[in-house]
């Protein structure tokens, strides 16, 4: 069994030498780790090994995952700034083979977090993305049970099978403290490096569309008066419907209704 | 079972005290470890914001040509505030904006990570994100080392120097200090308060890196204690030091009386737009002398705020420099005591020896009294309205009444901000014993 870690090391000063104290990993890329050292008690002979694109300033974030207890780790030596798509075909030329990778959802320049999207398709694995759980039990019977955050406070259970490709929110698990002696001894480790791709991002960059921000009037009325006008029922002139369908008609009334809203 | 850690020296505490000494300990060829428990030095810490590192030119010759400063202190104002007036005290030398300097302004962040960037430099080996819980001993009860909050986090060594902040648990652990006493602290709360260079510059008339250091008597809404403005880059460090008994009783808020301070009429022109970008508070050591541990144990030293060098003595308020120069010696003193294979309270007196002998405690000796004659009551709420009333009459003009004497002016805004003539005369004869 093998599971994978990827990790995306930022200096968030780009104008100046590295200062470690403005770069590193994010509290999502440490829980990534945490929940594969888990998920590693719950399978028989499992190595977790810790992946990272970067330059050579990001070793000592993989010496730490050493001293957490991370079976091995490799730095791709690599520019900071890449697009996704080249990270991800770049990473999933070591990961062919892992049954499962585990990412962090987001990067602490607060990236697209689209990697781990590439990374499934490049491996041809299931993916599960933006998890809020996983259900460590579940690792003996498997599939995975995890749990994805849905707009409106809503939770979406899914089951995974291996391989697969999972992020996680940093709020998922706390990274273990490194032993102190632990953490002693990494410092004269050296971290294997493999060369990977250089240069910088396309510069043409397509955005969704937002609309702009519009000034609105003070709310009147009271609390159920506000709450109505929110959720937009109640009201004479409310768009809300409510009806009672079968999934695929449901699907289609939704989409006539996008369609008729002009989206 | 893990493998013993064991190195020479422990220095709990990346401020500028344990930097300092880790750096002597690494100098002298002993492998120090030195634990901080923040993710970085300084990143834990705060001060008003200025430094007075003359002492490092015996740690770092040439300091200035790389240490992370904001400004250099060129101006100095004292002012007096009532809520109405200011009587301001203002004094510029050019000579303080070039080598070899004499304060700066700098932020902890940037200066207490350089300063330890120094000691790993020369060997010190820093473990961050590291709290020193305890005290290890052995069957004699002297100390050989300090607990963690790591896995296997106990470490083993020779000597342990405690330069664990303002509220050393360790110095406490080993019974160094006695009973705590709430009226030998003051609270330091600070704004810093984003405005563009040159809008810093205009209003407070410095260049370049020049930069000016308030120091305010009054505007403390009436809490004993006393306010600073300094000059960062593009930024303003605002704030205020509150005697905590006298903070309990008033029951403000701390923030309530910098915005107090800062609608001053004499203050809110010069922070006016300005953006908060971070509030910060930490206790002081205020007492000086009178509140100071047992420097020594077996085994154990204490330095910097762990030992409450912050000089609090009015017109001049002090705590970096006395934290790196006591470091230094206990520095020094330890790997005395290392070569000598004595660290025993016995082996480590040079270390008390060295603060006596120079100015960290001779400072704090000769100016032990300041520190209550300036948060006494009186000097903080009878003579600021004393002071500014009496210059407030000396430059008003009283056409056709002819001008008063200065004397006759004194002694009736004396008798209006009803000080006694045995008080004033007592509080002269004080103020001239401590700073005189």
């Amino acid at each position: 069994m093998r599971i994978a870690v990827c990790w995306k090391w930022v200096s968030l000063d780009r104008d100046h030498d590295v200062d470690e104290r403005w770069a590193g990993v994010s509290a999502a890329d440490e829980a990534a780790l945490e929940i594969a050292l888990l998920l590693r008690d719950a399978f028989d002979d499992c190595d977790v090994e810790v992946i990272c694109l970067g330059p050579k300033d990001a070793d000592d974030v993989l010496r730490s995952a050493l001293a957490v207890g991370a079976t091995s780790a490799r730095r791709i030596d690599a520019s900071a700034e890449l697009d996704g798509h080249t990270v991800s075909a770049a990473l999933a030329d070591h990961l062919h083979g892992a049954d499962l990778v585990v990412c962090g959802d987001y990067s602490i320049d607060r990236g697209t977090g689209s990697v781990p999207v590439f990374l499934a398709a490049e491996l041809g694995a299931a993916q599960a993305l933006g998890l809020i759980d996983v259900d460590l039990a579940s690792a003996a019977t498997m599939p995975l049970r995890v749990v994805r955050r849905l707009d409106g406070g809503r939770r979406e259970l899914l089951d995974v099978s291996l391989p697969a490709v999972l992020s996680v929110e940093g709020s998922v698990a706390r990274l273990r403290r490194a032993p102190l002696a632990a953490s002693l001894a990494s410092r004269s480790i050296a971290i294997a490096a493999v060369p990977g791709p250089h240069g910088r991002p396309a510069e043409a960059e397509v955005h969704p569309y937002r609309p702009r921000a519009r000034t609105l009037p003070a709310p009147t009325g009271g609390p159920l008066t506000r709450v109505r006008e929110i959720l937009d029922i109640g009201g004479d002139d409310g768009h809300a419907e409510t009806v009672t369908l079968d999934p695929p008609a449901a699907a289609g009334r939704i989409l006539d209704q996008l369609r008729e809203w002009g989206y | 079972m893990p493998e013993q850690t064991t190195v020479d020296a422990i220095v709990v505490g990346a401020g500028p005290a344990g930097s300092a000494a880790a750096t002597v300990l690494a100098r002298h060829g002993y492998s120090v470890i030195l634990l901080e428990r923040g993710s970085f030095p300084g990143s834990k810490n705060m001060y008003g914001g200025v430094v007075y590192p003359r002492i490092l030119d015996q740690l770092h010759p040439e300091w200035w040509l790389e240490a992370p400063i904001q400004r250099w202190v060129t101006r100095r104002s004292t002012m007096v505030l009532t809520d109405t007036q200011a009587v301001t005290v203002d004094f510029r030398s050019t000579d303080w904006g070039a080598p070899p300097y004499n304060g700066a302004t700098a932020y902890r962040p940037d200066w207490d990570h350089w300063l330890a960037g120094k000691a790993e430099a020369d060997g010190a080996l820093l473990v961050c994100s590291t709290t020193a819980t305890g005290l290890l001993r052995d069957g004699s009860g002297r100390v050989v080392g300090v607990t963690t909050d790591r896995p296997d986090g106990d470490l083993h060594a020779r000597v342990v120097i405690a330069c664990d902040g303002v509220n050393s648990f360790l110095a406490k652990e080993a019974g160094l200090y006695g009973e705590v006493d709430a009226a030998n602290y003051t609270l330091g709360v600070k704004e810093t308060i984003a405005l563009p260079k040159d809008v810093i510059d205009e209003r407070f008339a410095v260049r370049g890196r020049d930069g000016v250091d308030i120091e305010i008597l009054g505007g403390t809404s009436g809490v004993n204690g006393g306010g600073f403005i300094y000059t960062n880059l593009d930024t303003l460090s605002v704030g205020v030091v509150l005697k905590l008994p006298k903070l309990g009783a008033q029951k403000l808020r701390p923030e309530q009386i910098i915005a107090n301070l800062k609608a001053h009429p004499a203050i809110a022109p010069l922070v006016e737009g300005g953006e908060i970008k971070e509030y910060s508070a930490h206790v002081i050591p205020e007492a000086g002398l009178s509140m100071m541990p047992t420097m020594t144990a077996d085994g154990m030293l204490v330095a910097g705020d762990a030992a409450a060098m912050c000089l609090a003595a009015g017109i001049w308020l002090e705590g970096v420099n006395f934290a790196m120069a006591s470091g230094m010696y206990a520095g020094e003193a330890a790997a005395e005591a290392l070569e000598a294979g004595d660290t025993s309270a016995g082996g480590l007196a040079g270390y008390e020896r060295r603060l006596n002998d120079t100015f960290v405690l001779r400072d704090h000796r000769k100016l032990h009294r300041a520190p209550a004659l300036v948060l006494s009551d009186r000097v903080q709420h009878r003579y600021p309205a004393m002071i500014a009333n009496t210059v407030e009459r000396m430059f008003r003009v009283d056409n056709p009444s002819p001008k008063p004497g200065l004397r006759r002016i004194l002694n009736e805004e004396r008798k209006r901000a009803g000080v006694r003539i045995r008080d004033l005369a007592k509080d002269t004869l004080d103020g001239l014993r401590t700073f005189g």
